[in-house]
């Protein structure tokens, strides 16, 4: 018996390698089943504690949970185009980050495990994709997105239009209107009638005019035309005339005037401070173009200090000051009262300087300062009532029509902060608004390059306020007024707060699995893959016999290392995903059923077991690799070609064939010869095969 | 042994009738596409109680724009909406107004007996409110809702006709390398093409499946039926590749001719063959019986299309390569 003689031959050698192939896949099964079962097994400990009453500390295991897709665990699957037709080529793509970025932390408040945002660029078409899975309330979530507020900052376009005839038209009709009733108005008011009676029922300042037109206590500070106007009035005066304001008409009836005090303490009169600062920055402060590292600005300013008199001040800070502007203003602050510097410089100039002098080095966060007071006085507040009759402007028509505003790079993607805040003034709601670095720089740079100009706020397409730039703002700070009620402004911060977006957004296309569909299906496919598993188990087992045994054998394997592999690549599994994994126990069985075919007509042949073993993996080999790889290939394009919910088929497919390949060329093939010696491969009804004759 | 390949008139004959008959009623019907790849909306709604009519709904629904609107009962409490694509504030809208079909003859009832049974007025309205919002969110539950945009749709079929020529002359450059080696008496790439053209018969022959359940039963080509093509187009070329590789490894030795030796091969791997596809069709069963509804579809296409594929791999595949290699000698 040649066949006898080889296999002893080499028994020993082959013998050890195959027990140490065995204790291998022994190893592997133990680990991947402690990461796929984690949790049961820990349970089963838990269980064994209480059970024996025995406190010996077993190590838990970790517990990896599966990665649920959403049509498992219910969720919605959003795609959104961005909007770019505003935007300069090159800056789509980070326009679009900048859109993944708001709608992620709009997404997080939603409490989802793991929200995915992605972004994607399709021929001309910029998406924004997300996927929310396990979320309870979808509806709610496509709400919120959607609503996202959309925050731009816009100027004038400098081709401004004419205005067409018909607008024109309708300017000019409602300018002769409101001509003629503020003439009336103020024969009225002359004549002596009661001037609340009068603003209530003419005024157009919807905020005023139910109270009798008061304004409050107001400065030259805050409303600089209406101080100048009725600085002169006696109290109890009206206005003799209507008098031509920017937008209107307005008529005034000065109530009260009092020296303002501290509204902690009135016997503490206010006053206001006129002067003048040299500024030097240095290379710490964000946007200083100065070059001065901090050292060397101190002592710029040293030498400079010395050198400061009233008289040269203006030259100096022409000179040396970094304030962008200084060489044309000469550091002139104007009027300010206590609450419009930052403390050092109220604190230095209100309570420790007299008036013409020149300051000690101060520093701020602009940088180091010299100060010069060149004047200071008590701040006197009028309380007036006013009547104001609207007229509209070119402009004003020319604004409410978005086409003659242009983007600015400020966008809502540069807010740092919204939040609520009420004008001293008038005690009307206002969103402030707070920029980042990067977008107070571009703030400063808007304001500056449209002094004197109207810089528009839209939100959602819609222009909500239109301020007049008075100077170049630093710091990012701005305030959105408009007719907001509390609510409004509240409801509007919290919306920007959550993420402007720097696009606009359309919802394309969406996919939304119920939380009960998605259970219904996972259990549903559970229970099928239990079933799929058990029919295959038993037609191999009936079929094949013992090396069907060993094929089961191999098929749990199989199903634990793949487990194991979708918790540690945390390969996402959704209902196709599912789907291909069964499948994959059907085709892994494909492999042992080549090798076994093979494996019958090899033994039928009459040769020894070790050797038809051997031959039958050789022989079958070609044709599991061949076919093997066309399913990987498909598997592989599918991945490429497809989205996410074909692609979790064409993950755990693919995964599934290369796992299972391995399970029949390693697993099962140990334990054909592990077990199968020549007497049992003599038992043709254990191995399920016939001898032949002709060999 | 079977005579296989001797017989194979018959084999081609029912393989050509059957390809006939898919491209005839292709012809005919065509394909039900799918919302994926059209555009639209699909809602599937379950009610808890009494399902309202499909014409109960399609009047309640009527003004709503929705484009051509078609309701379609399923199972007990179902019901599965289809209509042009739709925002999120219409989705809501049709939503309530489903809700409104059915909850308003109970609300009456528990308004009535809230407004009896409390004292105090004031809180008594706000009890019913609460109370019939509460009401009204269970009676529908929405079970899914897939609204796709045209141009989406059509990027989907772009791509989804891509992915199949891909995968296509994949699977040919495999198989003429595969079998690089083989030439005599039939060269390499004529086994490529005989199993492009086992892989045309599997292909034809499940699109004219649904194209068939697409006019009798409404069952649509979606994404995933995309994925279950290629994956059959897969599974097939691997039982023509088994087949083919039994050829190539039994022509060097054996002293039968070509027709012969082929029969030989078909025999050898006949019942790997069927074994195989047997266990992949067992899983696929027992998901197709109780999978749940979601991919009842796609795996009926998986299903057959196996199916076929292994019927091509033996019965169409090597009778075509004999075919070929007795015209050749002619």
């Amino acid at each position: 018996m040649e066949g006898n003689f080889i296999s002893k031959l080499f028994e020993p050698s082959a013998r050890a390698k195959v027990w140490r192939i065995f204790i291998f896949i022994i190893v592997i099964f133990v680990i991947s089943g402690s990461i796929a079962g984690g949790s049961y097994l820990n349970k089963g400990v838990d269980y064994l504690k209480n059970k024996t009453g025995i406190s010996i500390n077993l190590p838990g295991l970790p517990e990896i949970p599966f990665k649920l897709g959403l049509d498992l665990l219910g969720g919605t699957h959003l795609v959104y185009t961005a909007d770019m037709s505003e935007i300069d080529n090159a800056d789509r793509a980070s326009a679009l980050e900048g859109v993944r970025d708001v709608i992620e932390r709009r997404v997080n408040v939603f409490g989802v495990s793991e929200p995915l945002v992605q972004t994607n660029i399709s021929g001309g078409d910029y998406r924004i994709i997300v996927e929310l899975a396990g979320i309870q309330d979808v509806a709610e979530a496509v709400k919120m997105i959607g609503e996202t507020p959309l925050l731009e900052f816009k100027e004038e376009d400098t081709a401004q239009r004419e205005l067409t005839e018909e607008e024109r038209k309708i300017m000019d009709d409602f300018n002769t209107e409101s001509l003629t009733k503020v003439t009336e108005v103020i024969a009225k008011v002359v004549a002596g009638e009661d001037f609340a009676t009068l603003a209530k029922t003419y005024s157009d300042d919807d905020n005023t005019k139910d109270n009798g037109g008061e304004l409050g206590w107001i400065t030259a500070n805050d409303y600089p035309q209406v101080a100048g106007e009725v600085e002169n009035y006696e109290v109890g005066d009206t206005s003799k005339e209507y008098i031509v304001a920017e937008n209107g008409y307005e008529i005034f009836k000065l109530n009260d005037k009092r020296v303002k005090t501290n509204p902690f303490d009135e016997t503490q009169k206010e006053t206001e401070v006129k002067a003048s600062h040299l500024l030097l920055c240095h290379n710490e402060i964000e946007g200083c173009e100065s070059g001065l590292s901090k050292e060397d600005a101190l002592a710029k300013i040293k030498e400079i200090e010395t050198e400061a008199t009233p008289n040269n001040f203006t030259d100096l800070v022409k000179e040396y000051s970094t304030e962008p502007g200084a060489s044309e203003t000469g550091g002139e602050l104007g009027w300010f009262d206590r609450n419009t510097m930052v403390e050092p410089f109220t604190v230095t100039v209100f309570d420790n300087q007299e008036v013409g002098t020149i300051s000690y080095i101060v520093e701020t966060q602009f940088g180091y300062h010299l100060i010069y007071k060149e004047d200071e006085r008590d701040i006197i507040e009028y309380n007036v009532s006013h009547i104001y009759v609207a007229t509209i402007s070119e402009a004003d028509i020319i604004a409410n029509d978005s086409r003659n505003w242009k983007l600015t790079e400020l966008t809502g993607k540069y807010l740092d902060r919204a939040s609520l805040s009420f004008n001293p003034n008038d005690n009307s709601a206002e969103v402030s608004l707070e920029f980042d670095s990067e977008g107070s720089d571009l703030f400063a740079d808007i304001t500056g390059r449209n002094i004197g100009k109207p810089v528009a706020i839209f939100l959602d397409g819609q222009p909500i306020s239109i301020p007049t730039v008075n100077g170049q703002i630093f710091g990012g700070r701005a305030v959105i007024s408009g007719d907001f009620s509390i609510d409004d402004a509240k409801l509007l911060a919290q919306r920007l707060n959550a993420g402007a977006l720097p696009v606009p957004i359309e919802i394309v296309s969406q996919q939304t699995v119920g939380a009960t569909l998605g259970h219904v299906s996972l259990q549903a496919s559970l229970k099928a893959g239990i079933i799929g598993l058990i029919l295959v188990a038993l037609f191999m087992i009936l079929y094949y016999r013992l090396p069907g045994i060993f094929a089961v054998v191999a098929l749990m394997f199989y199903g634990v290392v793949i487990l194991a592999m979708f918790k540690i690549f945390s390969v996402t599994l959704t209902l196709s995903g599912l789907a291909g994994l069964i499948l994959s126990i059907g085709m892994a069985v494909d492999a042992n059923v080549l090798i076994f075919e093979r494996l019958k007509e090899e033994l039928a042949s009459g040769k020894p077991s070790g050797i038809a073993i051997r031959d039958a993996f050789e022989r079958a080999w070609t044709s599991i690799r061949d076919g093997n790889v066309s399913t990987i290939i498909t598997c592989v394009i599918l991945y490429i070609f497809t989205t996410s919910m074909v692609r979790g088929f064409a993950i755990t497919l693919g995964l599934g064939v290369i796992v299972s390949m391995f399970c029949a060329i390693f697993v099962t093939r140990n334990l054909l010869q592990l077990v199968i010696s020549d007497k049992i491969s003599k038992n043709t009804w254990l191995l399920a095969y016939k001898k032949t004759i002709n060999d | 042994m079977y005579q296989i390949i001797q017989k194979r008139k018959i084999w081609l004959s029912i393989s050509g009738f059957l390809v006939l008959a898919s491209i005839i009623a292709l012809g005919i019907w065509g394909l039900n596409f799918g919302i994926d790849f059209t555009g639209g909306s699909l809602l599937e709604v379950k009610f808890r109680d009494d399902r309202p009519s499909v014409v109960d709904v399609n009047t309640k629904l009527g003004d709503m724009d929705l484009g051509s609107l078609i309701v379609q009962p399923v199972d007990e409490q179902g019901m599965i909406l289809r209509f042009q694509e739709i925002d999120e504030e219409k989705h809501q809208e049709v939503l309530t107004r489903l809700n409104e079909l059915v909850s308003s003859e109970d609300d009456v009832v528990i308004e009535t007996e809230i407004a009896t049974s409390t004292d105090d007025m004031a809180s008594s309205t706000d009890g019913i409110e609460i109370l019939t919002t509460k009401v009204n969110d269970s009676y529908v539950e929405e079970l899914r809702f897939d609204s796709v945009g045209p141009t989406i749709g059509a990027e989907l079929k772009s791509k989804s006709v891509t992915a199949i020529v891909v995968v296509l002359v994949a699977i040919i450059l495999y198989i003429a390398w595969a079998f690089r080696a083989v030439s005599k008496p039939v060269a390499s790439w004529k086994y490529g093409l005989a199993a492009i053209v086992a892989l045309f018969h599997d292909v034809m022959i499940t699109l004219g499946v649904f194209s068939i359940l697409g006019y009798l039963y409404e069952v649509e080509i979606t994404t995933a039926f995309v994925a279950a093509i290629l994956t059959v187009l897969g599974y097939s070329v691997n039982d023509t590749i088994v087949v083919f590789d039994r050829v190539r490894e039994n022509l060097p030795k054996s002293s039968d001719d070509f027709e012969g030796t082929v029969n030989t091969s078909v025999n050898q791997t006949i019942k790997r063959s069927v074994n195989t596809s047997l266990t992949t069709l067992l899983v696929l069963l027992s998901i197709l019986f109780f999978g749940g509804t979601s991919i009842r579809d796609f795996v009926l296409a998986l299903s057959i299309g196996v199916f076929v594929g292994t019927y091509s791999s033996i019965f169409l595949a090597s009778p075509v390569l004999v075919l070929w290699e007795k015209l050749g000698r002619k």
